[in-house]
């Protein structure tokens, strides 16, 4: 009898690339936008959203041509969002879901109303792409964390955050085999144990591998790790790990 | 035993807080450093945090010298190096890729002062400097707190789970006692907004 071990594949940085037919949806959450990223990601999107005040970094950073980058929808408490920001996209037709509950923050709410239209309108998701909430207040830097966990429970499909360098997702316990040879990789990566130490970690791919490793604050976490050059990194872990990575910087505008 | 800690007073203008600076490599404020840098007893440099101190007091260099700068010198600039090398800066090359540059500082600042332990048990933190910023946290990295309660918080926990994928307290904020306390059963990350000021 053959046990089924199932690998879970990735290749985090597909989005990012110029042509390919990646079917995802994409988030924005309250912190500044890179141009070209924001750009290349918005056209390509199968389904466009905001949470909160993130609809204030859109609204900014597309002036002059507005309409053609309406979201379909903009979730949130509304505590951050400008009211012109409200208006203006009331207005032009995108809709507004109010989510008050405090116990959850904006960006797990406005997963769950993606969720919701995934199933709706039938989409075929491959993943969901989130620009912001790498930057800016810890605290809240940590509370994207915590939603990358209760996101499990909200959508069976991957997501992924992005901001500016930095890009970070969570393998759930398991093996994952992640593609790392689009040609947009950075130069640094790392395995982040939080939350809960792993007592096991096995990874192929990086330039310095663990072999049946403990990874655990106080002991060991994996960061300025990098890339043996084979193009594929291979993690098997216990625990839910962090898999964060650096983006090759383009010039920005 | 409970540990008391005022995060803050270290900004404030007066005060004796005995505290040392370490600097890293990454922008600077100017007058937190400014202010920071006077009332330290020992100050040094992590690595490339020691070209943002040589970028930032240019024309004043040679009142802002740190004791030593330690790392694996990777990032140090070569001019930078040169200069606070010349100047009588010690320079302490720590070249062990199992560790950062910043916990191997740590390490060489150990050597040079008196240890002071903190470890998982009841905390007092005083929170009335005027320079809090408006939210806080409580994040329990790396591992699960069975049991954590505190006061002084507008959501206080009694006895509760904090830990990723259950609740990690995170936008939380003071009921204006001016004073925090935390007992937990496991480490756990403490974090909080400074008020915002006229930066240069």
């Amino acid at each position: 009898m053959q046990k089924l071990i199932m690998e879970h594949i990735l290749s985090p940085l597909e989005c990012l690339l110029p042509t390919g037919n990646l079917k995802y949806c994409l988030l924005i959450l309250n912190q500044p936008l890179d141009r070209s990223q924001f750009h290349h990601l918005w056209s390509k999107a199968l389904l466009k959203a905001c949470a909160d005040g993130g609809s204030n970094r859109l609204y900014d950073i597309t002036e002059g041509q507005r309409e053609s980058f309406l979201p379909e929808y903009i979730s949130g408490d509304f505590d951050s969002i400008r009211p012109e920001v409200k208006e203006y996209y009331k207005v032009k037709g995108c809709e507004l879901v109010s989510t008050p509950d405090q116990n959850y923050t904006d960006f797990t709410k406005c997963l769950q109303v993606l969720q919701k239209k995934i199933v709706e309108k039938d989409l075929q998701v491959d993943m969901i792409v989130t620009l912001g909430g790498l930057a800016g207040r810890f605290d809240q830097i940590m509370a994207s964390v915590e939603t990358l966990f209760h996101a499990t429970s909200i959508t069976p499909v991957p997501i992924i955050i992005i901001q500016a360098d930095s890009l970070i997702c969570l393998l759930q316990q398991g093996k994952h085999k992640l593609h790392v040879d689009t040609g947009l990789e950075g130069n640094w990566c790392g395995l982040v144990p939080v939350g809960h130490p792993c007592k096991h970690v096995t990874t192929t791919g990086l330039k310095w591998n663990l072999t049946n490793d403990v990874l655990m604050f106080g002991t060991l976490v994996s960061t300025s790790n990098t890339y043996d050059g084979s193009g594929v990194v291979t993690v098997e872990t216990d625990h839910p790990l962090i898999w964060t990575m650096g983006i090759k910087n383009e010039p920005r505008e | 035993m409970e540990h008391v800690l005022s995060p803050l007073e270290c900004l404030l203008p007066t005060g004796d807080l005995k505290y040392c600076l370490l600097i890293l490599n990454q922008p600077l404020d100017r007058r937190p450093l400014h202010h920071l840098w006077s009332k330290a007893l020992l100050r040094a440099c992590a690595d490339g945090g020691s070209n943002h101190l040589y970028d930032i007091t240019e024309g004043q260099r040679e009142s802002f010298l740190p004791e030593y700068i330690s790392g694996d010198f990777d990032s140090i600039r070569p001019e930078v190096k040169e200069y606070y090398q010349v100047k009588g800066c010690e320079l302490v090359e720590t070249p062990d890729q199992n560790d950062t540059d910043f916990t191997k500082c740590l390490h060489v600042l150990q050597k040079k002062i008196v240890d002071k332990d903190l470890q998982s048990g009841k905390h007092q933190l005083h929170v009335d400097t005027g320079l809090e910023g408006e939210w806080c946290g409580l994040v329990p990295v790396g591992q699960s707190c069975k049991q954590v309660t505190t006061t002084g918080l507008k959501w206080n926990l009694t006895k509760d789970v904090l830990m990723f994928g259950t609740l990690v307290s995170t936008s939380n904020t003071y009921d204006g006692s001016g004073v925090v306390t935390v007992e937990t059963d496991h480490p756990l990350l403490w974090t909080m907004a400074i008020k915002k000021e006229p930066r240069e």
